[in-house]
């Protein structure tokens, strides 16, 4: 979920960024991009559901898109890891959060890979097909599942305004 | 090209992550949390249950016969009437029985996102009320 696109730009009031119905693109490809995503896990994680064919395509999708992700928020990654250290640093706990997502959806997707029965095999590409990488899919997948949930509540203030403005709902009292 | 060079720090931290994960299938190629009892990995008409080298398989497993199990698994049981190894049939998606698996995964995230808010909420309402009567103005986000 984005930081940085809720941050007000440089010489706008907040009074004027509250109150703006106009959402930024930047924040409307962040807000349907990671709805994408999350939906996408969803599904993917519903092995049930999908079958195989489309669990691996979906997952390999997935794979893409959270390099996608982390490039997009890479400002707020480099920004508050160098606030780490400070004592009123924030984020402190989403960055936690973010970093064993980083390594457990990586994880997964990468274990995911190495076993694959039907995309890579299809694509000319022999897999590992070890029970470590197995066991390993099914472990990160499950620690994925909870942490993207957690991930995105984390951030839910900026989904909700968002949202709110994207549906062009506005407060009470609101005057233009 | 500051998306390039961005994208490619992203490459590289993923790297690292999938290096550590090869790492860790080199030396330690062993998991937290595994229990005698092995993981059970549900698939779409089978129940694939991996248990560790030298294990039995539980009583009252019917595995299905001929069905080649993957590396580590003792065999491929049967758990409902499922057509075997899934192929890509869109229409079987909306079976009942499929969108269960859907909801309940839909079901789960939104249970923890809504636990997740509730508590955030509550820690910052806290958080403001302590600082209205403290007089403390301005520190940090609200």
């Amino acid at each position: 979920m984005s930081a940085s696109s809720a941050t007000p730009p440089a010489g706008a009031t907040p009074h004027r960024v509250r109150h703006r119905v106009q959402v930024a693109g930047r924040a409307r490809l962040d807000f349907w991009f990671d709805a994408v995503i999350l939906a996408g896990y969803t599904v993917a994680y519903s092995y049930g559901f999908t079958g195989v064919v489309i669990h691996e395509w979906l997952g390999i999708g997935l794979g893409i898109a959270l390099l996608l992700h982390l490039t997009l928020h890479w400002d707020w990654v480099v920004r508050t890891t160098r606030r780490l250290l400070s004592p009123r640093g924030h984020d402190k706990l989403i960055w936690l959060v973010n970093l064993a997502l980083l390594f457990a959806m990586t994880l997964c997707v990468a274990s995911g890979i190495a076993i694959s029965r039907v995309a890579l095999p299809e694509l000319g590409v022999s897999t590992l097909q070890t029970p470590f990488w197995f066991r390993l899919h099914v472990l990160t997948a499950e620690v994925t599942v909870g942490l993207v949930p957690v991930h995105v509540a984390l951030r839910w203030r900026w989904i909700a305004g968002v949202g709110r403005r994207m549906l062009g709902w506005r407060p009470r009292g609101w005057s233009r | 090209m500051r998306f390039l060079r961005q994208f490619a720090a992203a490459v590289a931290v993923v790297a690292v992550v999938v290096l550590i994960g090869l790492a860790w299938n080199r030396f330690a190629p062993a998991l937290p949390g595994e229990g005698p009892a092995g993981h059970a990995s549900a698939v779409r008409g089978q129940m694939i249950r991996i248990l560790p080298p030298g294990s039995k398989p539980p009583s009252g497993g019917r595995t299905v016969a001929g069905a080649k199990p993957p590396p580590g698994a003792f065999g491929v049981m049967r758990n409902n009437s499922g057509s075997g190894m899934p192929g890509l049939l869109l229409g079987d998606l909306l079976e009942p029985a499929n969108l269960a698996v859907l909801w309940h995964s839909a079901l789960l995230e939104a249970a923890v996102i809504t636990a997740v808010v509730i508590v955030n909420a509550s820690y910052r309402r806290l958080r403001r009320t302590r600082r209205a009567r403290t007089g403390v103005t301005g520190a940090g986000r609200s």
